[in-house]
């Protein structure tokens, strides 16, 4: 290839005669490649963060609460009668009363530290009262230690503030606690919940998260061994793969019949809870992917437009040139390059532009830092985007006849 | 050489077919200086695009330089035009945006030549046309006379075996015209064979032959002028 | 002469239809984000109660641990606890003032073919009423002897009176709400506030709630906490009454303060709360109470989302982009009528001819490209509505003001698009176009 075929010179001497048309092409591209880049990162940023495993078995499992109102109503034996029931249904896997769901964003939190006193350095992590049926109902693997006997169990009635004596924890948690020490070193130690109440870590499980997702120690998890006493009580069930949505209006109803001093309500599957959870996420991908293709069309087509009406201009240029001895391909070869000089400008100051927003995005709204190599894919995104616009135009350039010369317009 | 013998040319729109050129017979030897006239319509343009591979025909054969280019491709055509032929254009065909010697630069780009031949090929024909000390012009800032001197220095800058022109002057008062018209004769002399279209009979006289077309044919040729064509002048 | 240019205007539209369908396409495009995402924050950052905004103070109490602040770098909490709330409420300084809990309780209707249902509460004071207009359809709220009597009476919301009582004027009547008889004493209006700013705890725009309650019946009748509650440091005892003696937060208060001077008052009235608490053992931190009135307390508590705002960012410079391409396209338009241009400023036409000329065809386009847009914001509504479900049904209706604005910023943004454009086209010199080129 000889490099005279590569009029960058006298392109961009011919460019600068007409910088308005160049300039405009050029900011269009950088402030796309800006907004392009910082979407796509935010985008993969928030996939990233709805990728997260909850740790329990999302896909056959539902809760639900129920609530009662009737002047005898009974907690603790229409708990047990329930969880009899439900646990008996055909269908269900296994079924468990606890206080709060993973994603669904409400939920209790304690503070926990490894030695009593106030004021020490603890560690915050979300509390699900369980039995000993948990970890078979959640699915969560317990990793060391044991889990909790039907005899830990105890009953909590509204307002207590004492804690049972053992507690499960998650292996994050007890590697924030002992930092300096490998994650089985909790096993066995004594913990304490808000500031001074003694709880010895029964057991470690592999992962269960918090219920809000965002929370920075979304794995910083305990489990209790406790059932509440409270009006509203929630109980949450794993059916058999494939069976949940057959057995959720069954007990919803069996349970509705059972005892007309409650009602039963907020049935939902932990799927759909999970979606809630993380519906903004999902919502601003879906408008942040749609506002970039769009954009990127409108990019696209408002080169295709100006390089059109450049090519409609030149008409004789071209046909002079062709006279020359232009062939084709040194037609289109001349609009491509010329696009690719005005889109280099632009990516270069969509660069500066591109990591601009992000350090304000930074600023203003906290979001994470750009990675360092997200400009230059960006960068060569749009110089695609630009050489891929002006391909139609630049062909169509080259079809212009060379006899175009000696004709008088 | 320049040798066509029985070229046709046939322009198409759905609804008319026009004979631009029928069974069209010319040869033009070595260091010629051809004038080509006739009234307009006569197919005078449609001839010098044919010669200067500007386009296609559809009969006949055409023979440049002892090569028969009926059949090339049009890669090889734009090289032929490039390394060949030298155009003069009536209204210039400069390019606006680019000063003297980029535009004279244009084709020499096309020929592959490296910078510093191109900077020595410009500055030479520029220099032989009188506008070395205008290298950095524009086009817009040069008389018409000037303009066609820089189309020239372009066209005599990849040293052309054939040089041709449509209706050179027809865009320049007398003085300038005569100027450039010495230019052409200067460079016959130097031996580079002149095709030019022309409807100006003083401007004919001057070249070593004529030739007078008419309905897409050379109906007549020699050095003497036609009574009828004189008129029409 | 208008009708003339507006007649020209179409003409040149329509020999460039694709053109002309870029720059409007890109404009409308342009047009519609920015309305759509305009109107979403416009809706979240609204003031939900103009006319009094800047007298309603929220209240802060800075209870929290000697340890650490609430929220850093040293903001106090923002809800109270049970012991504030009813001590502040026992001196009522202000001119006006309410605490306030959120709380839950099921409701029995009285026909047997009614199923009983989860209505969500709040507990206030009879203030509650008058501080925030709350609209009545029938009766009135409570009043100051209800309160401190703890007298079972409740204020019911519009769809509540639907669903107990067929719609009809229910006062005097009794409505079972956790299992005790209340009388309704008022039946509420629509009452739709987004946001809804006098309890933004639990996120901005949830709906008014379905009863209303004197406050202290917490006490009495233990009702459920419901919103957040956050403690740093345990109840001391067992069940619920140490629960509402500790240091709990779950409360809010509003305070109505008509001049500053009341405001001043009103702090200072706090300030010597927190000493004489101090006096008793409690507020281990430093002084350290706020007042913000609405919109303050709406910054604070970051009512409008953060990314609602990044996507109008986002959506400003996605307007920046179609406006560049339309300017762009203008150019390249008008550059290609120069001889037109050069024929009629040869005919006679002033540069001001010209330029109106231009820019009429111009707002044309602007004005296209603003319906357009408007109908494309419909659409990003509409989508917004689907991707975020129902809670944002209060945030995502066009008003006439944002109509108007869609408009207005798309013929302000197209005019001055077409700015330069025309300016350079006016400028072609009357004979530059006529010679053959």
């Amino acid at each position: 290839m000889n490099s005279s075929k590569w009029e960058i010179g006298p392109i961009f001497r011919a460019l600068m005669r007409n910088k308005v048309g160049a300039v405009l092409i050029a900011i269009q591209i950088a402030v796309t490649m800006t907004i392009v880049v910082n979407s796509i990162f935010i985008i993969l940023e928030r996939a990233e963060l709805m990728k997260r495993d909850s740790g329990i078995d999302e896909a056959n499992s539902f809760y639900l609460t129920t609530t009662g109102f009737a002047t005898d109503f009974n907690a603790q034996s229409t708990t047990t009668e329930d969880l009899e029931a439900i646990r008996n249904t055909p269908g269900v896997l296994d079924a468990i009363q606890i206080n709060a769901i993973p994603t669904s964003g409400s939920g209790w939190s304690m503070s926990f530290q490894t030695e009593a006193g106030e004021g020490l350095e603890d560690e915050g992590a979300a509390v699900y009262m369980i039995d000993e049926n948990g970890l078979n109902t959640l699915d969560i693997e317990l990793i060391a230690g044991e889990n909790f006997t039907p005899s830990d169990i105890r009953w909590r009635a509204p307002g207590s503030p004492d804690w049972p004596e053992t507690v499960i924890i998650t292996k994050a948690l007890s590697e924030s606690l002992f930092p300096d020490e490998n994650w089985q070193f909790a096993l066995g130690k004594t913990i304490f919940i808000s500031s001074n109440q003694p709880m010895i870590v029964k057991g470690i499980v592999d992962k269960i998260q918090a219920p809000w997702v965002g929370w920075s120690d979304l794995e910083h998890t305990v489990l209790v061994p406790e059932k509440t006493l409270f009006n509203s009580n929630r109980y949450f069930i794993r059916a058999e793969p494939g069976q949940r949505d057959a057995i959720m209006p069954e007990i919803e109803e069996m349970l509705a019949s059972s005892n007309k001093g409650r009602i039963i309500r907020g049935m939902r599957t932990v799927e759909e809870t999970r979606e809630r959870s993380y519906r903004s996420d999902a919502a601003m991908i879906k408008i942040l992917s749609t506002v970039m293709v769009i954009l990127t069309i409108v990019t696209g087509l408002g080169i295709v437009g100006l390089a059109s009406f450049s090519v409609n201009r030149r008409k004789k240029q071209i046909g002079t040139r062709r006279a020359l001895g232009a062939s084709q391909s040194a037609i289109v070869r001349y609009f491509m390059l010329e696009n690719f000089l005005i889109s280099t400008v632009g990516v270069v100051l969509g660069a500066g532009l591109t990591i601009g927003l992000n350090v304000l995005l930074v600023n203003m709204f906290s979001l994470p830092a750009l990675d360092w190599y997200f400009v230059p894919a960006g960068m060569l995104v749009l110089w695609l985007v630009g050489q891929i616009a002006v391909f139609g135009p630049a062909k169509k350039a080259a079809n212009i006849p060379p006899a175009m010369a000696t004709r008088t317009v | 050489m320049l040798k066509m013998t029985d070229v046709k040319k046939v322009f198409r729109t759905e609804l008319v077919e026009t004979h631009a050129l029928r069974d069209f017979n010319l040869q033009v030897n070595e260091g010629d200086f051809v004038a080509v006239t006739g009234p307009s319509g006569s197919g005078k343009t449609t001839f010098l695009n044919i010669a200067g591979l500007l386009e296609t025909f559809e009969g006949g054969q055409y023979e440049l330089d002892g090569q028969d280019v009926s059949n090339l491709n049009d890669k090889a055509r734009s090289q032929l035009r490039n390394e060949k032929i030298g155009f003069i254009f009536q209204s210039f065909n400069l390019i606006p945006d680019l000063n003297l010697f980029d535009n004279v630069d244009v084709p020499l780009r096309y020929r592959g030549f490296n910078s510093a031949e191109r900077k020595k090929r410009i500055e030479e024909s520029l220099e032989m046309v009188g506008l070395a000390n205008r290298m950095k012009h524009l086009p817009s800032q040069l008389s018409g006379g000037q303009q066609q001197r820089a189309a020239i220095a372009r066209a005599l800058a990849g040293q052309p075996r054939f040089l041709l022109a449509d209706e050179p002057t027809g865009n320049l008062d007398t003085k300038m015209a005569l100027s450039v018209l010495e230019l052409l004769k200067t460079i016959n002399d130097f031996g580079t064979t002149i095709v030019m279209v022309t409807h100006d009979q003083h401007l004919a006289e001057q070249a070593k032959r004529n030739i007078y077309v008419r309905d897409g044919k050379v109906s007549e040729s020699g050095e003497v002028v036609s009574l009828e064509n004189a008129v029409n002048a | 002469m208008f009708a003339y240019y507006l007649r020209l205007a179409f003409k040149s539209i329509k020999r460039n239809p694709i053109l002309s369908a870029l720059m409007i396409t890109a404009i409308a495009l342009g047009i519609g984000a920015s309305m759509t995402t305009i109107t979403v924050n416009y809706l979240m950052s609204a003031n939900p109660i103009p006319h009094k905004s800047e007298q309603l103070f929220y209240v802060q109490l800075d209870s929290w641990s000697p340890h650490e602040p609430a929220n850093e770098p040293n903001e106090p909490p923002d809800q109270i606890t049970w012991t504030d709330a009813t001590n502040l409420m026992q001196n009522k300084t202000a001119f006006r003032q309410t605490a306030m809990a959120s709380s839950g309780g099921v409701v029995e209707p009285e026909g047997q073919d009614q199923k009983p249902f989860m209505a969500s509460i709040r507990l206030a004071f009879s203030d509650f009423f008058p501080m925030f207009d709350v609209p009545f359809l029938y009766g009135s709220g409570w009043n100051a002897e209800s309160d401190d009597k703890r007298e079972l009476v409740a204020v019911i919301s519009k769809a509540t009176n639907d669903k107990v009582f067929g719609g009809g004027n229910s006062v005097g009547k009794t409505i079972r709400v956790v299992g005790e008889n209340f009388r309704v004493i008022g039946v509420l209006d629509e009452w739709v506030l987004a946001p809804r700013f006098y309890d933004v705890t639990t996120g901005a725009f949830n709906e008014t709630e379905e009863i209303f309650m004197p406050f202290y019946l917490k006490q009495d009748l233990e009702l459920t906490n419901g919103g957040n509650t956050n403690c740093w440091k345990s109840p001391e005892g067992e069940g619920f009454q140490a629960f509402l003696q500790s240091e709990c937060v779950n409360y809010q208060m509003w305070a109505e303060l008509p001049t500053d001077a009341d405001k001043a008052e009103f702090m200072d009235f706090l300030n010597s709360y927190v000493m004489e608490q101090k006096a008793l053992g409690r507020f281990p931190r430093e002084l350290n109470n706020r007042l913000s009135d609405v919109m303050e307390w709406m910054e604070i508590e970051e009512v409008v989302a953060d990314d609602a705002q990044i996507m109008m960012w986002l959506s400003f410079m996605f307007l920046l982009v179609c406006l560049l391409n339309t300017i762009g396209l203008l150019l390249a338009k008008f550059t290609g009528k120069a001889s037109e241009i050069g024929l009629r400023r040869a005919v006679g036409a002033s540069r001001t001819d010209l330029f109106i000329q231009h820019l009429v065809e111009t707002a044309c386009i602007g004005i296209a490209g603003g319906l357009l847009g408007l109908g494309l914001a419909f659409l990003g509504l509409e989508g917004i509505k689907t991707l975020y479900g129902e809670f944002v049904q209060n945030l995502v209706g066009l008003d006439v003001t944002m109509v108007i604005s869609a408009l207005l910023l798309a013929l302000v943004s197209s005019i001055l698009a077409g700015m330069y454009p025309t300016w350079r086209a006016c400028n072609i010199a009357p004979a530059s176009q006529l010679k053959s080129q």
